[in-house]
């Protein structure tokens, strides 16, 4: 092989793996600009106590969130049921009103905007929701599903709207032809295409993807995700992925931020977080995923089990809200008197905890190595997609 | 997993060691779009303490099997054949009544939802006591209130006394499953089959739920059979593994085996499909293409072949359907249908 031919190889391999960096569109980008910010977000909900006579009350459902959000990245919020993701969502989109705090999108603070504004404001920041079988009209056809947003905001005239959605439902695999039916005539993977072309079809700049995978089965989670990836690539799109699987936000996002009862308890991006993590929270959340590998059992065995369930909301305690489980921190005076401060730990590093660090986070090397022998020496066959 | 001697009479000795045995059980429904064929002549054994996960996509048949080995199948479905030994005794053949005496006494389920198997206006309690008294109607009262009690402070709930007299919406997700597990266990069941009893459930509460199992296997003895779409709680949970597609069990064997050489090309496109952060630089995750096919319209030859990525060129695959192999693979037997089984199970990369 001579010099330039060799060259030449190289570079098709580096354009190669340009071409697969950009569809796959992961890896630690450079800082971006910020295009969503969350400023010490509170919401709170009015709740009846036990007793059916009782007074209502305010429960505290997020307690003070700040993040921001970077152009073209996908950033992960992550936690168990009841920490306040969901809600979180629907306060960035401005489907929710917070209580304290403001949301800012590319600098305009939503609370400021008036109708018009808003309007305006909601085509560039879309919303995907996680059930894919409650979120579509059942009497529309597809088409028409992904027509509507065309029509509500008034986007050309009806041949053109047309046209903009069968081309939408096409980036998502879907035919023309299956343009003309009703969701009930669709799998779960394919009604959540339809629900992302929905969303897609105005060209939003962020999208916000509330669990959209986790109602599917894991052969189509695998294709959902190809799709939202290529999606992201094509249009230089800013997710805010919400799971609770932490294997897909690994996969998935680029920062990540990991919440427990209103509040951000670490935040890094997706190598550190998941190599170093060093919230005990963080660090039990970690370990407590099943790994498709090799001695699963040991792992188990090995690894340390939190006590109890994730607290009720509203009954928090005066210090950190995961010290009556943390393995780390519980009972120990600072822990249960004094909320910790989200403080930059280094690179952006956030983590709110009065001992990070020490809980050892989980050993990551069987994933790759026990687990894959056979499909590592395997050539890739294509499944196809 | 064992294989009795299909030619010779089952050993009596050895079929009372066999917490369950399951034999050529098949599952059809009359539709207006044909005959479903939902579960198709599965055969597999399970010795008391033995934990079984079946995986598949939706669709595949895992909890047609469930459904049809405790003889819940309704109408238009029915059992068309085979035979459900519990402990021994063949239940393929008793009767509604007689099963109603064999189902939560010998045999018992858990379902993924556990609102569905808890009545919203009883307190937990009730039910509990409930579960115990149609297996002991001796059981006075009092008794049963104390061995409900007992029930739940097995599954991890404090202040058991107290919390009897909750109502199911006082319980949280995780704690409703436990009572739906404690319901399960009530009368120390030979084999406990759980339908996705995780999937619910956030991951800490799943790690609680299964540590509760290991205790129940443990001191009870019960054989579990784990259905799940996770092969992540099937390598923490299980010790051998069914891999079901289109109501077959294409690949059986212990787990080791199925993470380290999955055999059947169905088999290695579940792994794969699992988001793998390592991996992310090999670009978009290999997918499974299509869908598991139509059960009414099942194709002549192989039913994952029009998936396969081995056999989709393949005409053999299309043609005729495989058999069982039995094969050696570097972490011990496997049983696997596919025409490739004897060559994958040694040369990994086969046609790719």
């Amino acid at each position: 092989m001579s010099a330039a031919e060799r060259r030449e190889g190289e570079e098709a391999q580096q354009a190669d793996a340009e071409t697969r960096q950009a569809t796959v569109a992961t890896g630690p980008r450079s800082e971006g600009e910020e295009i969503l910010r969350a400023e010490g977000l509170i919401k709170d909900f009015a709740v009846r106590g036990e007793d059916r006579m009782a007074r209502r009350r305010a429960v505290r459902v997020l307690d003070e969130i700040s993040l921001s959000v970077r152009k073209g990245e996908s950033f992960g919020l992550v936690g168990e049921s009841g920490c306040g993701k969901s809600t979180l969502a629907r306060c960035l989109v401005g489907l929710l009103e917070p209580t304290g705090g403001r949301v800012v999108f590319d600098g305009l603070d939503l609370a400021s905007l008036d109708r018009e504004q808003m309007r305006a404001m909601r085509r560039r920041l879309q919303f995907v929701f996680q059930d894919p079988f409650a979120s579509l009209d059942p009497r529309m056809t597809a088409g028409s599903i992904v027509e509507e947003p065309l029509l509500v905001h008034g986007e050309g005239d009806r041949l053109q709207r047309r046209r903009s959605a069968l081309q939408m439902l096409a980036e998502v695999g879907l035919t023309p032809e299956q343009a003309s039916r009703r969701p009930h005539a669709f799998s779960g993977g394919q009604r959540q295409r339809i629900g992302i072309a929905r969303s897609f079809v105005l060209r939003p700049e962020v999208a916000i993807l509330d669990e959209p995978i986790s109602a599917l089965d894991v052969s189509v989670q695998a294709q959902v995700l190809n799709l939202l990836r290529r999606l992201q690539a094509q249009y230089g799109l800013t997710y805010v992925f919400i799971s609770h699987d932490l294997a897909v936000a690994e996969y998935f996002c680029d920062r990540v931020a990991v919440l427990y009862l209103g509040q951000v308890m670490e935040l890094a991006d997706r190598e550190t977080l998941f190599r170093k993590p060093l919230h005990p929270y963080a660090v039990s959340l970690l370990s407590a995923v099943p790994v498709p590998a090799l001695g699963g059992r040991q792992r188990r065995a090995e690894r340390p089990q939190l006590i109890g369930e994730v607290g009720a909301v509203g009954a928090r305690p005066a210090g950190c809200p995961f010290e009556p489980r943390c393995p780390v921190g519980k009972g120990r005076a600072i822990c249960k008197g004094e909320r910790p401060s989200l403080t930059d730990s280094g690179r952006g590093h956030l983590v709110a905890c009065h001992f990070p660090g020490e809980l050892a986070p989980p050993a990551r090397s069987g994933q790759a190595a026990a687990g894959d022998l056979r499909l590592a020496a395997a050539t890739p066959p294509s499944f196809g997609a | 997993m064992t294989d009795t001697d299909p030619a010779g009479m089952p050993d009596a000795v050895e079929d009372d060691q066999l917490a369950l045995s399951v034999r050529d059980l098949s599952t059809v429904f009359d539709t207006p779009r044909g005959h479903v064929e939902a579960v198709r002549s599965v055969s597999f054994d399970l010795r008391p303490t033995e934990r079984l996960g079946v995986v598949g996509e939706s669709g595949s048949g895992k909890s047609a099997l469930a459904l049809s080995i405790l003889g819940l199948i309704e109408p238009p479905g029915k059992v068309a054949g085979g035979e459900v030994h519990v402990g021994g005794r063949d239940i393929s053949k008793l009767s509604e009544r007689e099963l109603m005496k064999v189902r939560g006494k010998e045999i018992a389920l858990v379902l993924q939802d556990p609102m569905s198997a808890l009545d919203p206006v009883k307190t937990i309690g009730a039910q509990l006591q409930e579960a115990l008294s149609v297996h002991q109607p001796e059981l006075r009262r009092a008794a049963a209130r104390r061995r409900a009690a007992e029930l739940l402070r097995e599954v991890d709930i404090s202040e058991a006394e107290r919390r009897l007299d909750d109502y199911p919406h006082q319980y949280s997700g995780g704690m409703r499953q436990r009572v739906a597990i404690a319901i399960a266990i009530a009368n120390n069941p030979r084999v406990l089959i759980a339908d996705e009893p995780t999937t619910a459930l956030d991951v800490t509460t799943q790690a609680q739920v299964l540590g509760l199992l290991d205790r129940l296997v443990e001191e009870h003895r019960t054989a579990v059979i784990l259905i799940t779409h996770n092969l992540g709680i099937v390598s923490e949970f299980c010790d051998s593994v069914a891999v079901m597609y289109a109501g077959r069990f294409v690949e059986t064997s212990r787990c080791d085996h199925i993470f380290l050489r999955p055999t059947h090309p169905y088999s290695e496109a579940l792994l794969r499909c699992v988001p793998n952060p390592e991996k992310l630089a090999e670009g978009p995750l290999p997918a499974i293409s299509g869908f598991p096919p139509d059960l009414a319209m099942l194709p002549r030859g192989c039913s994952f072949a029009p998936r396969c990525p081995v056999g989709r060129e393949i005409a053999q695959c299309h043609e005729s359907a495989p058999e069982r192999h039995d094969v050696d693979g570097p972490a011990g037997p496997a049983t696997v249908e596919c025409h490739f089984a004897v060559q994958r199970s040694v040369e990994p990369a086969v046609a790719g």
